[in-house]
């Protein structure tokens, strides 16, 4: 029986599964800078102590977080993640096109980004604006304290994201500059902002 | 932009959109009567998250094409994170 794996060629023989899997490691990268990821690791083991914290008080006094979580929207929690989810989609289509030469499309993906960056910005806004209405503030309760400090901090790095993402522009716009490994950092940074919100969402808006 | 990659990332955003959406369900379990705790939504909130984030990670991130030291640096902050939320809340029911 013919053995898939390997083809005969004379006296050599070349293991095809072999041969791949060597291709594979070879052609691997690290996505941007190595120190970007040094810093996405640090901020997410970061927030895993916030999160970590948030949950201790929250079993602590589980009726006071669940009857001020009601106060929440859940349809802006969930607008909020589609805003973040389909900038990182566009970062990374961005990324894509830059890697193949597609600069005009890469500054697109780049607008498109800051675009739904802004939107996820503005609906925050508009929702902390909501909530202080209400009568809720930093100092109501436990739930709010964390509710606000945790989309405050989150609220921080969207900020610096938007200077990265000024950066990822400067990067694209001209053709002296356009470099790759700039680029990727930039997204690399961006999509942090897209998953440390995702975990927020979830233990903010809808966990019971 | 290669069309295979294209297709790929397309069917990520779809699939953590759609995902995000069927949060919507979740918030309309609880009646008029406000929220109440409950254990089994707790873990499936914070599985999918967790796992939506993996999504990110792999697809967005490009840790599918990288160094599997990469791989296995964001696989254990996902387990870490997993392990201390789920530990906590269920430890902390336990115990209230």
């Amino acid at each position: 029986m013919t053995n898939l794996a390997s083809v005969r060629s004379g006296p050599h023989e070349i293991d095809l599964r072999a041969a791949a899997s060597y291709l594979a490691k070879s052609t691997r990268f690290v996505p941007g800078q190595p120190d970007m990821w040094a810093f996405v690791l640090f901020e997410a083991l970061v927030f895993t102590g916030y999160f970590g914290i948030y949950m201790v008080h929250r079993t602590q006094n589980p009726e006071l977080f669940l009857g001020s979580q009601a106060q929440l929207d859940l349809r802006i929690g969930v607008l909020n993640t589609l805003l973040l989810l389909v900038s990182s989609w566009s970062i990374a289509r961005c990324v894509r096109a830059a890697r193949e030469g597609a600069y005009r499309s890469a500054l697109s993906q780049a607008y498109l980004t800051l675009f739904f960056g802004i939107a996820f910005l503005t609906s925050k806004v508009f929702e902390w604006s909501r909530e202080i209405h209400k009568g809720y503030t930093l100092s109501t309760n436990e739930f709010f304290s964390f509710y606000f400090f945790l989309t405050g901090i989150h609220f921080l790095h969207l900020l610096i994201g938007f200077v990265v993402l000024g950066v990822v522009v400067y990067q694209l716009w001209s053709p002296a500059r356009r470099s790759q490994l700039l680029v990727e950092t930039g997204a690399t940074y961006w999509h942090t902002v897209d998953f440390l919100w995702v975990m927020i969402f979830a233990l903010l808006y809808v966990m019971r | 932009m290669n069309a295979r990659f294209e297709k790929r990332l397309l069917l990520a955003w779809l699939a953590l959109s759609a995902i995000t959406i069927a949060s919507l369900w979740v918030g309309s379990l609880d009646g008029r009567g406000g929220l109440s705790a409950n254990a089994a939504i707790t873990f499936g909130v914070i599985a999918v998250a967790l796992i939506k984030v993996r999504i990110i990670f792999r697809e967005f991130m490009e840790v599918r094409h990288a160094p599997v030291l990469l791989c296995r640096l964001t696989d254990t902050w996902l387990m870490i994170t997993a392990v201390s939320l789920l530990g906590i809340y269920f430890v902390g029911r336990a115990t209230s």
